[in-house]
Parts: structure tokens; sequence; C-alpha cells
């Protein structure tokens, strides 16, 4: 898993170019902070410990309110993090305020009301295609290293959770490698732009985490419970192809759209009546060209999740013009969010621990998107087939639940479980005749043991195994201590 | 573990390599014996499955054969396979002889030929059959391995007996005998000898950086099952209970099962619907005995003296032959005859061989039947093609689609020029017709709507070609692909039996 995560740092840096000192002085260097994270992410394949702890150093962007902004990955799984002076090295314990592992942004504060006071708050401001931006970084002195590049593009694309696609910014910009490089700040005209979180040092291209997704990031932050970017709920297809659009009854008073793949159930669009096979025209006006892109006042031609996700909240109504049987139809979708925890197989899994149910060595778990990163960076070959491919198909595969898959991750062998120590990877589908949705259900399911045996029952081979009721209930002390095991359950 | 077939074709050893060496006979075999052993020199040529109009590639390769009966001669069905033109030679005759395959079992791995000439089997003497040679006895192999003109003969002992997958088929698991003989490419077909009487045939081994010293012979239950299946003129191939079974070894499945304490009985955990044991075995069965004998709780059973596999049991039937199963559902002991009425009909996950690929091409679309050598032609990286593959059989997707009808290419034109999404889709429905089969794909095509509406599994935007379109671009693509033919849907023995 941290290696996943490397992948978004930019630790490799080669060459910069040189910058005179009036250069740096027109940028603000009491502004950033150096953020010290110790982070331990739960080990998803042994679901009662924890991975080791690592460090990592990044650059804080102080803003108002004494508010401190870095990426949200810096801080997943955070045990412990502190804030440093750039000069001086001063440090003073803080904590994650607000976290969204989506938009991929946090926001840290300290409870030292006196520590950040000295500094000067960083605004935000949007950037543009040929902006010429500057990268801060830190020196080990403290002094600000400035690198600057173009933005080339604005361009809507995967967040580092995968299925959330927002705005970036691209720029070019020949980063040095330097100890804090994580989550550095991007400025133009001495205002915050966006935060560096992608950069690939073989073409110098960085990606930036951009401003305007800051700025809803920091609007949803006043409020409490924090809501997080709105979707519309729907997979959408192009409509290029001219014997399709002649199929759909597409002409040319009802040019551009995009067809309708897929609505997602129970999502917004499917509350507001929009249906399969609509194609989408219009969105707030904003006619959608038949690559699924609107004219946006600042960025020009991009994708229409911007609008749903960045430029509206969570709450607020769209007006969807769909083309449906011949005729235009105007319907009105009001955005929420989908929380992670609404997928059958959680796309990440951050600060929770894992949970797990233990039976007599047999070790029960919720699959989820994280469980299966443990197979490594590539675990979408490494991992099993059948999960994988549940994991990319989860919206098709299960529209009718269960509510999470539960499955066999691994047998720890005893006297129990002879004949089942190779059994591991197997979908549970229901115990004692109980079907089993979730994790929860499994404590009650286990009351209803006949003739003293529990009946596992699995979606492949070997299909069912039972178990000694009484003889596991008596064995679960003993079996703890041989192998060595903090908990027999965590069921929240 | 890999396995190489004995024969290699692509890295075929250099026969200057092997001139001179001459072997003598190791242990005074008889001359007859190195009379009835002949080199097999096969041109192949194999499917082309990116573009199935046209014939792939070439190559020879050289294996042996021995005489088994009167006029035929019997070697491995991996040397003769795909074969466009085969000669066979014997070491003390300068002809060269033309052969052809008179039956081949992919699935055993076993072939006879004919040989045109009679003149062919003059001096030679049909080899004996013996049994199972004891585990450590002395063998002698026979055989033109790395592509020499005289026989070579090499000796091992007899290391194990063990089911083991049979990888020219990949699919199928017989009876095997690994010896400690030297076993190389070309040995492959060779009979493998103990006191003047055939107990194997050389038919594969490991590369030497995986395990040396390892080679693998056909024994003589597999060799003698193949003879008795083509007396009457037809191989049927072996016959399969298709089921799957789990061991019974844990005290509280034991009494969850109704069983005692006598290690006896497997648990049915998987019957295929279309296996012969369908309606008459149910998954969670306790099968205690097979044709009267006792079944053990890790699957064995005792046959003439040897712990093997209950499946040998079934090994051993042939087509129109019946089982006994006692078995004990539901606690209550029953008895269950099941009939082979049939063999395993979904052959799609095994090496196909002698046969043209099957496809259909429409408005540049190129459509094939998910198999092993599509998968291994096109290297697909939809996780959703190697799922339905890896998961054919065991999810039972046969059953509502016996072939997996892929958009496996596009041959790039204006009428399809928006469509390179679909690749690697597996088609669901055209104009909602439920797609089954290739053919079933065919005879939408041949209709004439308006526009062909092309549904692929969780890809909810359909594919849509107009009729005016397609028919425009025909000739045009035809021509500028040099496509010869639309289509293929000759049935083969590897293609579904719903066909």
């Amino acid at each position: 898993m941290r290696r996943t995560i490397l992948l978004f740092t930019c630790l490799l840096f080669t060459a910069a170019q040189g910058l005179r000192a009036d250069d740096v002085k027109a940028e603000n260097p009491s502004s950033v902070v150096r953020v010290n994270v110790t982070n331990q992410p739960w080990d998803f394949a042994h679901p009662w410990g924890k991975h080791p702890p690592y460090s990592r150093r990044a650059i804080g962007t102080i803003l108002a309110g004494n508010r401190v902004l870095v990426t949200a990955e810096l801080v997943a799984n955070a045990n412990y993090v502190e804030f440093e002076t750039a000069e001086g090295g001063q440090k003073v314990p803080a904590s994650v305020e607000v976290v969204d592992y989506e938009a991929n942004l946090a926001l840290l504060k300290t409870d030292d009301p006196d520590f950040l006071k000295p500094y000067k708050p960083l605004e935000l401001t949007h950037a543009n295609i040929g902006d010429t931006l500057s990268v801060w970084q830190l020196e080990s002195n403290g002094a600000l290293l400035v690198t600057k590049g173009p933005m080339t593009t604005a361009e809507v694309t995967r967040y580092p959770t995968d299925d959330s696609p927002l705005l970036v910014y691209r720029m070019t910009t020949p980063l040095q490698f330097r100890d804090s490089s994580f989550t550095l700040p991007v400025v133009k005209d001495g205002k915050l732009a966006g935060l560096v979180m992608r950069y690939d040092n073989t073409t110098n291209n960085a990606e930036v985490l951009p401003a305007p997704v800051i700025e809803h990031f920091l609007t949803d932050a006043k409020k409490a419970p924090y809501e997080g970017f709105a979707r519309v709920g729907i997979v959408s297809s192009p409509t290029r192809d001219p014997q399709f659009r002649r199929y759909l009854g597409l002409t040319a008073e009802t040019p551009g759209g995009v067809y309708i793949a897929e609505v997602l159930s129970d999502g917004p669009a499917a509350k507001g009546s929009v249906e399969q096979g609509d194609v989408l025209l219009e969105v707030d006006n904003h006619p959608v060209d038949s690559d699924g892109n609107y004219k946006d006042e600042e960025y020009g031609k991009i994708a229409i999740a911007h609008l749903f996700s960045t430029k509206r909240y969570d709450g607020d109504g769209v007006k969807l013009t769909v083309f449906r049987k011949g005729a235009k139809k105007e319907l009105t979708v009001t955005l929420k969010h989908r929380p992670v925890e609404s997928y059958v197989i959680e796309p990440y899994v951050n600060d929770r621990a894992p949970k797990f149910y233990i039976l007599g060595g047999l070790v029960l778990q919720e699959l989820s998107r994280q469980y299966l990163k443990e197979y490594g960076a590539d675990w979408q070959k490494k991992a099993p087939e059948q999960f994988v491919y549940y994991d990319r198909q989860q919206n098709e595969l299960f529209k009718n639940g269960p509510k999470k898959i539960v499955f066999l991750n691994r047998v720890l062998p005893s006297d129990l479980t002879i004949g089942y120590e190779e059994l591991g990877q197997l979908i549970v589908t229901r115990i004692n005749g109980v079907t089993i949705q979730s994790l929860a259900d499994v404590p009650q399911a286990l009351e209803q043991a006949t003739d003293g045996l529990h009946k596992i029952e699995f979606d492949s081979e070997p299909r069912f195994i039972y178990l000694d009721a009484a003889a596991v209930a008596a064995a679960q002390g003993d079996f703890q201590r041989k192998y060595r095991l903090p908990a027999m359950q965590r069921l929240d | 573990m890999r396995i190489f077939p004995a024969l290699m074709t692509n890295r075929f050893w250099p026969i200057a390599l092997a001139l001179g060496l001459l072997a003598s006979p190791v242990f005074g075999q008889p001359n007859e014996i190195r009379k009835s052993v002949a080199r097999i020199t096969n041109t192949m040529e194999d499917a082309n499955y990116r573009l199935p109009w046209l014939p792939g590639s070439m190559a020879t390769g050289s294996g042996t054969g021995w005489v088994v009966g009167p006029d035929r001669l019997i070697t491995n069905a991996h040397v003769v396979s795909n074969a466009r033109f085969l000669t066979v030679e014997k070491e003390d005759d300068p002809k060269k002889y033309i052969a052809t395959v008179e039956h081949i079992a992919h699935d055993c791995d076993l072939a006879i030929l004919k040989v045109q000439d009679p003149a062919f089997f003059k001096n030679t003497k049909p080899l004996l059959l013996g049994g199972i040679p004891e585990l450590e006895s002395t063998v002698a192999v026979f055989g033109y391995p790395i592509g020499g003109e005289r026989l070579s003969v090499t000796q091992g002992v007899v290391s194990r007996v063990d089911f083991r997958t049979y990888t020219h088929s990949v699919l199928d698991s017989h009876l095997t005998i690994q010896i400690d003989a030297a076993i190389n490419p070309g040995n492959s077909g060779g009979p493998v000898l103990q006191d003047g009487k055939v107990v194997g045939i050389a038919f594969q081994g490991f590369s030497g950086d995986v395990a040396q010293n390892v080679g693998y012979m056909i024994p003589t239950p597999v060799i003698a099952h193949f003879l008795k299946d083509i007396e009457d003129g037809h191989y049927d191939r072996y016959m399969d209970l298709s089921i799957s079974i789990t061991n019974t070894l844990n005290p509280a499945m034991r009494k969850g099962l109704g069983l005692t304490d006598d290690d006896r009985g497997v648990m049915v955990s998987s019957v295929q619907s279309a296996g012969v044991c369908a309606g008459k075995v149910k998954v969670g069965d306790v099968l205690m005995s097979i044709d009267g004998h006792d079944i053990a709780s890790d699957g064995m059973v005792e046959l003439d003296g040897e712990r093997v596999l209950m499946s040998e049991v079934a090994e051993r039937k042939f087509l129109g032959d019946e089982v006994k199963l006692g078995i004990l559902r539901a606690k209550q002991p029953m008895e269950v005859a099941v009939k082979f009425d049939r063999a395993w009909p979904f052959l799609m996950q095994a090496n196909s061989y002698d046969t043209q690929p099957a496809y259909v091409l429409f408005g540049g679309l190129l459509f094939q039947p998910l198999s092993r050598n599509l998968l291994g032609a096109y290297q697909f990286q939809s996780d959703r093609v190697n799922y339905f593959y890896d998961n054919f059989v065991s999810k039972e997707i046969y059953k509502e689609h016996p072939e997996i009808v892929v958009l496996s290419a596009i041959l790039p034109d204006p009428i399809n020029t928006y469509l390179a999404e679909f690749r690697e889709g597996i088609v669901d429905e055209i104009n909602d017709r439920k797609i089954r089969t290739l053919k079933d794909a065919a005879d939408a095509f041949a209709e004439k709507p308006e526009f062909y509406v092309i549904k692929f599994i969780g890809h909810a935007r359909p594919l849509v070609l107009e009729r005016s379109a397609v028919e425009a671009a025909r000739e045009r693509i035809r021509r500028r692909y040099n496509v010869l033919a639309e289509q293929n849907l000759t049935p083969t023995e590897f293609t579904s039996a719903s066909r």
C-alpha cells in the first residue's frame, strides 16, 4: 500500500532551473510550515494488526483561520502529525480537522494559538493555461526553493481513490528532490493556485490539485458534517459515431449530447428520473457536446463532471435536458455525495480498522479495495481474479445487494479445522441458513447452530463446511493465546 | 511448473548435432524391436487466429512411432497434430514413406497412423503391451531424440505412478509414469520397453532449467483404453463424471454429513449441469463407493493393488458404460447408476488442433468464440474476458453462453472508426436476440434490419451499425484487407455441442 502512495509523491527530482534572489523575494516565504506525519495503516491481510509505521515530511500551506492545507494522502492513517517552522525547526503537535480522500485534501490545525500567528495566510487564485506557476519547496536551512513552469492543461481526470474524477492543472517544471517534498504548494502572483499531487521526473510533468477544487473543499469544510463532492450518478458514452446518432434519432436540431449508458441505482440521476438510454443534451443550459464536454467560462471545453462535482455542491439542483424517445425533456436532479460506506466493495478505507471475525480459525472479513491492495502495486493482477472482477464491476453486479461481501480470508489451522487448511478467498453466502449481508450478520447467525454444528456456506467449492459449535466456543481463548491475537473480532 | 511437449517445433535441434550418435542396444533387446520403431517427420501448419481466412505459420518437427498392430503405427497426438504432410522412416530402410493420421486422441495425446505403401511394414512386428512396471525397475526408451537419424536408446528407472496433466490438451489429466531416463524433443511417441514388452510411450518432460532426469510416459492402461475405444472405427474420447469432490477429514464435517469414524467418503462439491451426473448426484452427497470400491476420505480407491484417485474408475469406462455410485444423501444410503452417454462437451479451455478457427467478419468487426487458442493469439487485456474464460466451467457460464462470442479485432474502416471501445467485448444480444453461439451471431447478421444493434455484456451502450453502411463497405473491406472468406462456422470437436 505504501508503494502505491509513493507513486503520487515527487521524490525523484532532476535538475532545476536557477532563480535569482529577487524572484524569491517576490514570493511569500512566510506562508508555509513543514508538516511531519507518521502514518501507520492497518494490515487488511492480517486485520487484527497494523503495518509498521513510516514517516513523511511535507509542506503545509497556511490559510486564513489558522488552518494548514495538505493533501489527504499525506495524513491517511496518520498516528501523529506535527508542524515544524521552516526556519528554526520549532515543532508543535497538530491534528486533522477535515479530510476528504476523494478530493485528496485535508485541513490541519494546532491547539497552540500562537504557533501560526507570525505567518501570513495565503489567499487562493485560479490559474489558467499559459500562466507561469511557481512550485515551492524548502531547503534544509528553511529557505524557499522556487521552481517555475508553465501551466499546459486543465483537465478532469482521476484522483488517487480512482472513483471520482475532478479537475487538475498540468504544468511542466523541473523539480529537484528535497526532503519535504510531499504536498508542494503551487503559487501564482503570491497566491495559492494548487498543490502538486503527482510528479513524473522523466517527463517533468506535474499534476496539480487546483484552486477550484480547494475552494470547493474549504466551502464544504465550513459545514458540519462535511458532505464532500457531489456526483450525478451516471456513466455516459460519446455519440460521435454518425450511425449511432441516426439510430438514436439525433438530428441537426439536437447537436452534441452524450448517451447515458448507466444510471447508478439509488443515485441522484436515478432519483431524478434519468433513464438509461437518454441522451444528455444540456446541463443548466450549458450545451453538452458529443464527447461529454461543456464550454466552461474559465477553462473552455471540459468534461461535465467538473460542472457536477466542483461547480455545484451537495444538495444543489441541476437542470438536465435529455433527449428521450424523439423529444426533449427537462429533469431536475438533486446532486448528492456518495458516501464511501455505501459501496459494496469500498474503494478506500482510511483511518478505520478493518472489520473481522475469527470463527474457530476461519478469518472472516468484508471485501474492500484496501484489502486487494495488500497484494502489492500490481494487485489487479495478483489479487484473486474473482475479487478484482467484482470490485471493478460492482455497480453492474451488485445492484440488489448484498450490502457487503463477506469472505473467508484464510484459515488459522487448529484441530478444529483439520481438512480445511487450504481454504481461503471464498465468499461466504450463508451461515446456519442465515444469509450473510455484512459481517455484522455473523454473530446472530452463529446462534442458529443445529445439532451442535455451524454450517458455513460459500459461493464456490467446497460449497459448505461444518464446525463444531461447542468446540469452537470453548477453544476461542486458547486459540487467541496460541496465535497471540489482540482480538478475535472487530465488528465496528 | 513448465512442461514442454517432447517434440519442440520452434526450437528444433540441429540435425548435425545428432549425427554419429549411434546407440547400441542397451541391454540386448531383440533386433525386431529396433526394426519396428520409426522416425516421423511432420510438416505442420498452425491455425491463424488473427487472420482466420489465411493459413498460419508452418514448421517441421519430428518424433517417434512404433508398429502397434497390423499395418498401423502409434505415436503421440502432438507429433502429428496440425499435419499437412507426414513421412515415416525406418533405420534400416532408405525410403521415406508417406503416412496419414487414422485416429487422433488429443485428450490422451495418442494417434494411429496408416502408411500408404504396405512395404513399410515388411520385417516389422507389432510390439506387445505389458502392464504397469514395478517402481524402481529399469526401462529402456527407444526413439529419435533431438532429430537424429539413428535410433537412440536410453534407460532409467520407474520413479512414480501418478495422475498428471497431459500438456498437449492441458485440460486433461490421466495416469502417468515418471521415469528418470533422458527424454528429449523427438523422443515423443517412442516405446518404453521392459522385458521385451511396451510399458509406456514417452511423451513429455521438463525443460532443463526446471527439473532434470524427469521424463513422463503414457502407461499401458491409457494406451489400451485408446486402442479399445477406436476398435469401432471412431474415437469417443475419455469419459468423465464432471463433478468435483472435497475431502471429509474434519470431524465436524463428518458429523454434519452423517458419517461415522471410518475414514470413508468424499463430499460432492459441484455437479456440472452439462455432465453425466447432472440430476443424479447432488452437491452435498457423500460418495462412499464407486463400482464397489470403497472411497477413502481423501478420494482414493484401491484398484489392482494400487491406491489411485477415484476418477481412475471413470477413466477406464467407455461411451455407453455405466458406473455405480454408493451415495449417502441426507444421511440415507442409496445407489445411483450413472451412464456415460456423452463425453464432456465444452472444450474451449483446451488447446485445439486440426481445426480451422471459427469466425464471423461483419462490417470489419471480427467475432470469434473465446478459446484457449484465441486467448493465446490475442493476449486480451479485458478482465471480463479473462474472468469468463477462467470461470466458464466453474460458474457454468456455458449454460447461457455455450460459446463466448468476442469482438476480437476491428479492421479499420470509416464505418467502424468510432467503435474501438468495443474491442474485447463479449456479445450478449444482437437486435434483442440472445447470442449463445457464433452461429446465432451469423444468423442475426444474415437478417436485413435497418440497424444492427449489438449489446455487449456489462457495456450498456450498444454498438450500432447501419445496414446500408455495412453493405456499402463490404467489398471495400474485403479488398483492402484481402479477406478470402467472411465466416467459418464449420463445427469441430472443440466447438460447443449445441451448435
